[in-house]
């Protein structure tokens, strides 16, 4: 089933990661369930637990296809997931299906709560935006829909950087905030550079005085680099430098 | 980078061939290394202690072939020639390869005059095919040829062994780009 979306991505779920995760928590709450009483009938009184797990399938462009998931380890007390067991579940699949990825995670419930962040924030080191799938398992015979959620990730973040490195300021403003916030850009970028020349630096000088073995892998490396210095060589090109920074100063 | 990866095992592999071998052995030790299609640097074999022996020696031509290798150019070994091996061709190969790395040290743009000059080949042609097959395949350089002027943009070159003095100078270069001196 598609579905239309903020960040403009369809999404294709297959009828298998719904029925996994039905059954993952159908079997989890039949096992949580005490032996049912004689007086009551046996209704659980305590909320049904929440399953959680992993959802994986490919990404092609705008399309989000959902393939397969599985279950994962929980643990309620530091509303954490098993992290070594993830991973060695992850490899397997990699094995079986190695054209899956891991897409997000899912987990049961009638809404998404604050405390799922944590576990999306952690995910984020896999997949750096991952998708949420909900599903409702309380049965309401009134709705016609399945009852399953997919919630993407937002980045407010990346919508900025993004108007920086594509010179769309908000507004569509003057040229002026375009220049300006180009060469916002290019004035981080040029310090992450300076940073980077500075480390090389430090480990050159070190090799030069023989407090670390020269290491001559490294060494052809950065001559190779240097030897681009510099990119632009022309008298057209430093007149127009010049007079861009004039203006900007 | 990738250049580098790629070597990184055969420096391996001709380091510990240099550390067991002597005399008229690692003479063909020395052979082989610098015929390996492979292999584009030859520091790491220069410092090991048994090559280091061959000065003096009746085989010590063949300490003065890795040098050459390590740091000359066709030019170099022609004006040489007398005091050095014969060179096979897959050696011949390397060293115009390794010159070309020389050249694009100097300067990004290389007219096909010079090239040919430098590497002994007689038609525009036959440089093509050289800078083609023999260098940009091979990933030791990436650049553009450009026909109409007659020239090589190297956007790329592969790092050759650093000459004695050549670390000074990378440092001063190093310092100039940190503070935008040019």
């Amino acid at each position: 089933m598609a579905s239309s979306s903020s960040s403009g991505l369809t999404f294709k779920l297959h009828p298998l990661v719904i029925l996994n995760i039905s059954d993952h928590y159908t079997r989890v709450k039949s096992q949580a369930q005490s032996p049912p009483s004689a007086v009551n009938g046996g209704e659980a009184t305590s909320p049904p637990p929440r399953v959680f797990g992993c959802v994986i399938g490919v990404q092609s462009g705008r399309t989000v296809e959902i393939f397969n998931s599985f279950e994962l380890l929980y643990y309620p007390s530091t509303n954490s997931l098993d992290r070594s067991f993830l991973e060695k579940k992850q490899e397997l699949y990699k094995k079986v299906f190695p054209n899956f990825y891991i897409l997000g995670w899912y987990s049961t419930g009638s809404d998404a709560e604050e405390s799922d962040m944590h576990i999306h924030k952690a995910l984020m080191d896999i997949n750096e935006s991952p998708i949420y799938v909900l599903l409702n398992p309380s049965i309401n015979h009134a709705q016609k829909d399945l009852p399953v959620t997919i919630y993407e990730s937002v980045e407010a973040e990346r919508i900025s950087v993004d108007h920086v490195a594509h010179l769309k300021p908000s507004d569509g403003g003057s040229a002026a905030t375009q220049l300006a916030a180009h060469l916002t850009g290019i004035h981080s970028a040029i310090k992450m550079l300076n940073s980077r020349i500075r480390v090389l630096h430090h480990y050159l000088l070190a090799m030069q005085k023989g407090d670390i073995p020269c290491e001559n892998s490294l060494l052809r490396q950065v001559s190779s680099l240097l030897r681009r210095l510099p990119t632009i060589e022309s008298e057209k090109f430093q007149d127009d430098f010049l007079t861009v920074s004039a203006f900007n100063s | 980078m990738d250049i580098e990866q790629r070597q990184a095992e055969h420096i391996e592999y001709f380091v510990k061939q240099a550390s067991t071998h002597n005399g008229a052995s690692l003479a063909n030790v020395v052979t082989q290394a610098t015929s390996h299609s492979s292999l584009f640097a030859f520091s790491e074999i220069i410092a090991v202690p048994s090559v280091h022996e061959l000065q003096g020696t009746e085989n010590s031509v063949y300490l003065d072939l890795l040098k050459l290798f390590a740091h000359g150019t066709w030019s170099d070994y022609k004006s040489n020639a007398g005091h050095l091996p014969q060179l096979v061709p897959d050696q011949i190969l390397k060293l115009k390869q390794l010159t070309v790395l020389t050249l694009a040290e100097i300067n990004k743009v290389l007219p096909y005059d010079m090239l040919m000059q430098e590497l002994d080949v007689t038609n525009v042609r036959e440089l093509e095919d050289f800078l083609i097959n023999e260098c940009m395949y091979v990933g030791i350089v990436r650049g553009k040829l450009d026909q109409l002027r007659r020239c090589f943009e190297v956007q790329f070159a592969a790092g050759r062994d650093l000459r004695p003095g050549q670390l000074g100078s990378m440092i001063q270069t190093l310092t100039n780009w940190y503070y935008f001196r040019f």
